[in-house]
Formats: structure tokens, sequence, C-alpha cells
């Protein structure tokens, strides 16, 4: 008796599986991309949440998928809930490698999002071979200018203005208002601080004084120290700081403590308050009076309709945690993904998603201040900077009381005054 | 002129944030025979528990005997627990030589995991109890504040008590008989097992002490993962060893100038060559002159 | 069967390997080229550590000699890529006799903290040369898979293919020279210089040597490791990297090749594990980043106090004792 029952279970069973299979195979894979279904799209990210560079960074991930959340809470993107898979690649290009394929292949994510670094960037893209296979790699976290041209990264979008586009408006900056000065800088001694070299060199400018280091060296004891020394001797009246936070603190509590005063120039990467006062709160009021740039709202700015937003709906998600430029960054990155499903419609293709951006994504609406450069020609993200002025509170402002932009390319362009005027938020901050 | 005796300044006090390091190793090393590579993690845990201690106790200088003290309490646990398990299955042969180096690496790990479990990836802060504003010298600002004269004096009084206690007491005369020849110790009536654990005790004191002070004298900020640990680890061992490994001056001497050495590369040559030279510094000391500054030649070669 | 057929035993394993490939998915795939890397990797440090008696925990720095020397042989001269491999395996031997001059003059703690010291410092030095392609790296491209092989064939299989073939080159010569005069010289050595001197090994000398194949054998595995990413960058070879492979050849067990592949298997595998029980159970943030380390980590210091030949090493000695009662 039982063993009929058994017999027949197993029977029932298989039928059921089998016709549950087919049932489900049917409709939703229909000819679909992976990491969709009518009810969801899936993302996935590589980001450092462990090692040397995870400080800051890590909080990226979260900031995404608190926007996500709200999107989903309302309604989601043409109806489809988004999820976001994260792993974590500890800045190390092998790992960033294992753990894309890891999202491509065994979490099958419709696109990857936000991926971070130069070299991971460009690990993944070539060994994962995301253009031959047509996976699109959005809105990617480094500043080298090669991941806009679409003829070398087909499917991949950058987000930021690139390194060299900032050394250009900055070089301008310093030409109209320091013209008879005594300049010096402070840079990476990598491909993020040659880019800025090249750009200054187009800019024209020269600096009596210009201080390499290797990179992880300004976390020795001496180094601000002696950049801070080099700068004294040499009677420095303005400074250009084009390195990483962590290089901005050294430089700024070496000149504190001694007694050295000097106009600082902030590049945009290592100029942002909220990440030095999350190293040390006693650096902050050592900022006033610094030249910052950005191209998006200040983390502080209260009165800009997305920081309000973003604060609001971050405050929720994640309470323990300090609002900040890094925030900033993952969520204007989300919100501009969200921007790009929804144009991309209901019918949601990898490829339609690509093109979608490529036709429409310079009117997407999104928090930065400057125009987006997204073309068929062209996946440059945010086209240029704004300059401002740090208060005792730390608070980038911007010079003349308004944002004025300045938009140049990564080449031998001019760089000119942008008119452009940010589109008012959509309703909510919500996909429409 | 000036930029001369800065980079005097600036060299030295470098060199005395590598000698609190290079003093611990030096001590585990004369206790165990052993180079804890774990010791920065050990610290890098001293400083997270001193940073608790600050946050309840309101006060760097109660916090930092405090910490000094848990930390000797930790690292003499790791010793019983660890250290001595492995003396008891040392085998013979090839391993002997690395199981203590790969047992401490392993130590680090899970230390640095810990400490992500209970305090997050993210950094933590900590206020630094003097200023870090240099002193005046007419109108000058030289590159010494009191934080750096702290730093100093630890280290000196570091170095003379420690040298006290080796030279003058019977704990002294235990802890270098025990270090050189632990059999005949043992047969003089030396409790070898409570020495060595008294020695990692003391080195996890001035880990501590390393940890804590590196961080407020730095930028006050820390995470498992900071860079500053692990280069504290390296520049640490690099002292230690062109100072001799075996004498606590020696370590000193060492870390100033390394501390020295870099500076000099900073200012005139180029930044970009920092840790290059750290490496080649060691590698030429240890060809050159293996037994270090100031150290015996036994030991360090094959 | 090992014993007496070796070449044998290692075509039947090719075999097999080239069958599982066509049976399993494309991450598995990639998974068990990663793994092919490490059992390079992981059998130079045991021929370092467990035949010489010395330790590197700066191996990541001969990987990126060798993955460097691959990407520009390939990008300046076009070279094909089995000869980039070749390349790679002469600069790595180089770099590593170099290394070796100054490290038989070291002993263990010694030696160690030098190789650390290097692991940081080399890296730094792509920065200073613009061939180099700094932080960003350089592209190591080599090519897709022979049309022959099919549309199908991906181009991960193609890299568990070099990779395994690699590993299993490097494994079979490996054991035979261990077996080699050379060989036993090497074991004398690490047992006892005194000894080995007196029998009349050159030690310094032997120590060189092993150095140097050792180096050879890692600048392989960089040379898989960059083809596997297909590029080469300062940041693909961190300290984190260097640690991780003294910790494979220690799980693996130093004294013996014949574990090779449980270092290999579990550095690869314990992140996915983690990652799949931390998905299941929904467990916080900071556990999914910080269970693998601790797990990887409490493995080492447990091998290290309870087996610290290894686990092979372990169950032979084991079994000859049951075989003598």
């Amino acid at each position: 008796m039982i063993r009929t029952n058994r017999r027949k279970l197993a029977l029932t069973s298989a039928v059921l599986a089998v016709a549950a299979m087919t049932a489900s195979s049917l409709p939703a894979q229909a000819a679909s991309d992976p990491g969709l279904t009518s009810t969801t799209i899936k993302l996935g990210i590589t980001v450092p949440l462990t090692g040397i560079a995870s400080p800051g960074y890590n909080k990226i991930p979260g900031a995404m998928k608190a926007y996500f959340d709200y999107v989903n809470a309302n309604g989601g993107v043409n109806g489809r809930k988004i999820t976001l898979v994260v792993k974590d690649d500890q800045y190390i290009p092998t790992t960033a490698v294992a753990k894309a394929n890891e999202l491509i292949l065994k979490d099958k994510v419709f696109a990857l999002v936000g991926t971070l670094g130069t070299a991971s960037t460009k690990a993944i893209s070539a060994s994962t071979q995301l253009a031959k296979r047509g996976i699109p790699s959005l809105f990617v976290n480094t500043g080298f200018s090669g991941f806009a041209d679409p003829k070398a990264y087909p499917t991949t979008f950058s987000i930021l203005p690139s390194y060299q586009m900032e050394a250009k408006i900055m070089g301008k900056f310093l030409k109209d208002k320091y013209a008879d000065k005594k300049l010096a800088l402070i840079y990476q001694d990598d491909d993020f601080g040659r880019d800025a070299l090249a750009g200054f060199k187009q800019a024209g400018i020269t600096f009596t004084t210009a201080i390499p280091y290797a990179s992880g060296s300004q976390s020795l004891p001496a180094t601000g120290a002696g950049w801070i020394s080099k700068l004294k001797a040499a009677g420095t009246e303005v400074t250009v700081l084009f390195g990483v936070s962590s290089a901005s603190t050294a430089a700024l509590a070496n000149a504190y403590a001694a007694g050295y005063k000097t106009q600082w120039v902030l590049g945009s990467v290592g100029g942002d308050a909220t990440t030095i006062a999350a190293t040390n709160k006693a650096y902050v009021p050592l900022l006033f009076g610094a030249k910052g740039f950005s191209f998006a709202p200040a983390p502080t700015d209260a009165t800009d309709e997305y920081i309000k937003l973003f604060q609001s709906i971050y405050a929720a998600a994640q309470p323990t945690q300090t609002f900040d430029n890094n925030v900033v960054a993952g969520m204007s990155n989300a919100f501009v993904a969200v921007q790009a499903l929804q144009a991309a419609g209901s019918n949601l293709t990898r490829a339609g998603l690509m093109k979608t951006i490529e036709s429409k994504g310079a009117s997407f609406a999104n928090p930065f201040l400057t125009p987006l450069g997204y073309s068929a020609t062209s996946h440059v993200g945010a086209t240029g900077y704004w300059i401002g002025t740090y208060d005792q509170t730390g608070a980038l402002k911007p010079d003349g009381g308004k944002y004025t932009v300045y938009t140049t390319d990564s080449g031998t362009g001019p760089v000119v005054e942008s008119t452009y005027k940010r589109p008012a938020m959509p309703a909510k901050g919500l996909p429409n | 002129m000036i930029q001369f005796i800065n980079m005097l300044l600036i060299g030295i006090g470098a060199g005395s944030i590598y000698a609190l390091m290079a003093i611990a190793m030096v001590l585990v090393w004369r206790s165990t025979r052993v180079i804890n590579f774990a010791q920065a993690g050990m610290a890098l845990l001293s400083t997270y528990i001193g940073f608790e201690l600050v946050q309840k106790t309101g006060n760097f200088w109660i916090a930092l005997p405090l910490a000094m003290i848990l930390g000797a309490l930790f690292s003499a646990l790791v010793e019983i627990l660890l250290i001595r398990t492995l003396i008891k299955h040392s085998t013979s042969g090839p391993v002997a030589g690395i199981v203590p180096i790969i047992a401490t690496l392993g130590l680090l790990g899970v230390i640095r995991a810990t400490i992500g479990f209970i305090w997050g990836n993210q950094d933590i802060q900590i206020q630094p109890p003097l200023s870090k504003v240099g002193f005046k010298v007419g109108e000058e600002t030289i590159a010494l504040s009191p934080m750096n004269l702290l730093v100093l004096l630890t280290v000196v009084g570091m170095v003379i008590i420690l040298g006290f206690i080796f030279q003058k007491t019977n704990l002294g005369l235990s802890l270098r008989a025990s270090a050189y020849s632990p059999e005949i110790a043992q047969l003089a009536g030396i409790r070898v097992g409570a020495i060595r654990t008294i020695g990692w005790a003391i080195a996890g004191a001035a880990g501590a002490a390393a940890g804590l002070l590196q961080t407020v004298n730095g930028t006050g900020a820390i995470s498992p993962d900071s860079l500053e640990f692990s280069l504290l680890l390296t520049f640490g061992f690099i002292a230690a060893v062109i100072g001799g490994l075996e004498s606590l001056p020696g370590a000193v001497l060492g870390a100033v100038v390394l501390g020295l050495v870099l500076a000099v590369v900073q200012i005139y040559i180029s930044g970009t060559l920092v840790f290059i030279v750290a490496f080649a510094l060691l590698l030429l000391v240890l060809l050159v002159r293996p037994q270090g500054f100031i150290g015996s030649k036994a030991g360090r070669r094959a | 069967m090992l014993k007496k057929h070796p070449l044998f035993t290692f075509i039947i394993f090719g075999v097999i390997l080239f069958l599982l490939s066509n049976r399993v998915d494309e991450l598995r795939v990639f998974q068990g080229a990663t793994v092919a890397i490490y059992v390079i990797a992981i059998a130079s440090i045991i021929l370092l550590t467990g035949y010489s008696g010395q330790v590197s925990l700066g191996h990541g720095a001969l990987l990126a000699i060798g993955g460097y020397a691959a990407a520009l042989s390939r990008n300046e001269w076009g070279a094909p890529v089995w000869l980039t491999f070749c390349i790679a395996v002469l600069a790595a031997a180089l770099g590593g006799y170099l290394l070796g001059l100054a490290a038989a003059r070291l002993s263990g703690p010694y030696l160690a903290g030098t190789t650390l010291a290097l692991a940081i410092g080399l890296p730094s030095i792509a920065n200073q040369f613009t061939i180099l392609g700094g932080e960003q790296g350089l592209l190591f491209d080599i090519g897709t898979p022979p049309s022959f092989l099919g549309e199908e064939f991906t181009q991960y299989k193609w890299f568990f293919w070099i990779a395994s073939l690699a590993a299993l080159i490097a494994i079979y010569w490996l054991r035979n020279v261990m077996n080699s005069r050379y060989g036993r010289s090497w074991k004398a050595v690490r047992g006892n210089d005194v000894a080995a001197e007196l029998a009349g090994i050159n030690v310094g000398r032997n120590k060189v040597l092993a150095f140097t194949v050792s180096a050879g054998l890692a600048g392989l595995a960089g040379a898989l490791l960059a083809m596997t990413i297909s590029t080469v960058s300062p940041g693909a070879f961190p300290l984190a990297l260097s640690f991780s492979l003294a910790t494979g050849a220690v799980l693996s067990g130093v004294t013996t090749l014949g574990g090779v592949m449980i270092g290999a298997v579990t550095l690869v595998a314990i992140p996915e594990i983690v990652d799949t029980v931390v998905h299941r159970f929904e467990s916080s943030e900071s556990v999914a980043n910080n269970l693998p380390g601790l797990l990887v980590s409490t493995l080492l210091i447990l091998t290290v106090l309870f087996v610290p030949n290894g686990p092979v090493e372990q169950m032979r000695a084991r079994h000859e004792k049951r075989a003598k009662r």
C-alpha cells in the first residue's frame, strides 16, 4: 500500500515538475535577456567592501540599494523591481574578475553597474568579454577617460568626468585667478595624477614645484610633513592637490601643524569634506577658504531638491551612517540607472538599454549640475565642473553664490562656460 | 637651513613611530625567536580597544595605559594558547622554521576579520590628546609638536625602562637567559615558559602604545583594513632588522635611520621612491652588515 | 600506480579534466582555471619551502614579474602565446635568481620579512616607467580559441585548457626534478645545513637554484593569472595574494607535492561556499565580508598546529605506522 502510494507520488511529482518546468520556461524566458523577468531586474556590482580602498567606497552599494528600494516601494521601473547583487572585490583586479564572473554566470545579472577602479574595470571588461557578450556595464566609477570611448568599450558607460577634463578646467581657473602666483602641485604618481599633468600641460600651466607621491605612501608618518617642508622652502603661494582624500588630509593636517598658510586648490577626488570628516572631524575647519571642484551638488546643500530627497531616503535606509559624497555618488548612479531603465521601456533588452542611453542619455533627469555627454560616439557621463570655496563647516559653496559650470572634453577642446540648466527633478524622484 | 633641520625632525618623528613597533618585534624575537607577523594586527586590536576606552572614559590618558595592559594580556594569551602549542607540537625538519611565521600570519587574518565583525569595516576616529601644531622657534614653526614629543618620550622611556629591567633585575636576567639558551635556562631553574609569556606581554603593551600613538599622531582614523598598519608592520620589521633584531637601542637606531633616509628621499629626491628605497635599504643592510647596526653575527645567516 | 607509471597517470588525469571541462558550466571552468594557476603558484612555494626550507611572503612580486613579462612581450614584440609564457618563466627566474643570491644568506624570518618588503616595494615600479602602463596596467590578450575547436568553445574553456596543461606539465616536471640529484640535495639542505655541507653539497648554490626554479614557476603562474584577467596591473598582485599563496602552500602541506590541489581548491572554494551560505541565511553584511578571511585564517592556524606537514603527509605517516604494526 505504502509502496504504491509512494510510486504514485513519485510519478505525480515528476509530471508536475515537468509541467512546471515547461510552464516557467515558456513565457518568462522567451527570448529575454538574463536577469530579467516580467516583475524583476537583477543588477550586479563589484566594489571594495574590505581591503585598503574600502573605507568610504564601501558605502556606495548601500546607497544604491537605498535608492533602488525606494523606487521598488513605489512601484518599480515599468512594473519591475530592481535587485542589486553586491560582491566584494577588495580593489584587486583578479578578485574583481572572479566576482564579475559570478555575477554574470551564476547570478545571471542583466547588467553590471558602478564598477569601481580603473584597473578592475579594465580587467573585468577584457576578461569577461563584456562587449562580445553584449553585457552592459553601466556608469563605472572611474575617471579614466578611455571608458567613455564606445569604440574601445562598446558596452561600458562612464559617469564621472575624466581627470583630464578636471585638470583642464582647473588649469583655466588657475590662469584666470592666480596667474602671477607661485604655483605648486602635489599629485599621485600614477595614471590618476598623470592624466592631470596632461590636462595642466594643455591648459599651459607650469608649476614651480611639483611633488609626486607613491600611492599608499601618504599614510606614512613623514610624507605630509615632507610636502609642507618643500612647499615652504619654495615659497609657494597656491598649492594644487590632485590626490586621494587621505593625501588631502595629510597635506592639510601637516600644513596646520607647521603653521603654514597657502591657498589650497583641491581636486574633486580628494576634496570631499565629508570623506575628510569621516577620517577626522577635526580636519574639517582646515578646509576653510580652500578652492574645490565638483559636478554634483554638495552633500550639505539642503536647498538642492535631489540632496533633500537623497538625505531622507538614506536616513530611513541607513540610519547609522553619515550622508556623504560617496552616498551622493552611489545614489546618483542608481538614479541615472533607473532613468535609463525607465527610458528603455517595458520591452527591455540589453541592446535596447544601451541604444537608449546613447540616443536619449543626454536628456536623462539626473542630480548633476553639468550636462551628461552620452551619444552614439561618446559614453562620457558628466562633462564639467563648478568651482567653489569651502566654508567653516567644510561645505563647498559655489563661488559667486550660484553654480557656474565649466565644460570641456578629454582631448584638445576648449574650456567653456556652460549654459546648462538642470531640468527639475521628476516628481518625488521617481521614474514616471 | 631650516628646511634641513625640519627634515631631521620629520625623519626622527617618523622613526619614533617605527621604533615603537620595532621594539615590540625585538621583544618577541628575544623571548621566543619568533618574528610576530601578527604584531600589527595585535596593535590594531589594542587601538580599537583604546578607542572604546576613550569613548567610555573620555580621557586618552586613562585609555592609553589601560589599552597597554589589555594589549599585554592579549599578547600573553596568544603566547599561551598559540605559541606554546606550536612549540609543543613543533617538529624538526623543514616546517619547523616556517611554522611560527605562518601561524602569526594566520593570527593576523583572524584578528582582522574579528575586528570587522565587531566594529565593521568603516573608519573609526580617535582625537589626539595633545596639540599637533609644531613648536615656535622665533618666527619659524618647526616640525616638532607636543604630540611628536610624546611619541619620542614614550620611545625613550620604553628603552630606558626596558633596558633597566633587562640589565638590572632578575626578571631581565631570566628573560635574557631564556632567549639565548632555553635549555640551560631551564636547568638553572628558570621557568622558561612563564618568562616567554612575560616577554610577549611586554611586547603586547609596546605594540598597543605603537598602535594608539601612531593613530592619534597620524590621521586619527583606523579601519581593520588600514594601510597604515600593513606599513607599520613592514617598516617596523625593516627597522628592527637593520637595527640588529636583538637589541632595543638597535631597534630605535634602525627606526630613526629608516625615518631619516625616507625623509631625505621624500624631500630631496622623489616621493615615488619611498617603498622601493625602504626595500633596498633592508637588502643593503642584510647583505653588507647582516648582523645589523647593533647585533651579534650569529642567527640571521642561514 | 602513480609510483610506477607517473606519466600515464598524468595523462589520465589530463583526459579526465578535458572531459570534465565539457560537462560543467562556464563559471566552474573559470574557477577551474584559477585552481590550476594556484596549483602552479603553490607548487612553487612548496618547492621553495618544503624542499629548501626557505619561505617567501612576497611571491606575488614574482608572479607580477611573470605577468608583466608576458604582457610586454606580447604587446611590444607580438610574441606568440607559448613564447610569452616562456619569457615569463625566464624573466621571473632571473628575478628569483637575484633575490635568491640575497635570500641564500638569510634564514627563515629574515627572508620572510625581506620578501614581504619586496611585495610592497615592487608594484610601485610599475608607475615609474610608462611602458609598464601605470596603475591601470596593460592589456594581455592571448586571442580567441582556434576556430577548429568550434563556435561553442568559450574563452574560459580555452583559458582552462591552457592553465591545466601548464599545471600538469609543471607538476610532472617538478616531480621528476624532485626525484633527481638536485631534488635530493635540496631535501638534504632543508634537513640539515651542516650535514649537507659535509656531504659535499654546496648549500648556498643549491638554495639559489631552488629559489630560481621556484621563481620561474611563479612567473608561469603570473602569466597565466594575467591571461585569465586579460590584464596586468600593480593591483592584481597585492600583499593579500602573496599571503593567500603562502596560506595555500601550508594547507596543501609544504613537505610534499602530493597535496597541492588541497590548498588551491580551498582558496577558490571558501569564498564561494561562504557566499552561498550567507545568501541562504541572509546574514548581515559584516559577516559576509569577514567570514571568508576568518575561515581561511583559522584553517591556517589549525593546520600549522595539528598537521604542520600537511594533510597528505599526515595520512601517509599514519598509514606507515599502521603498516608497521
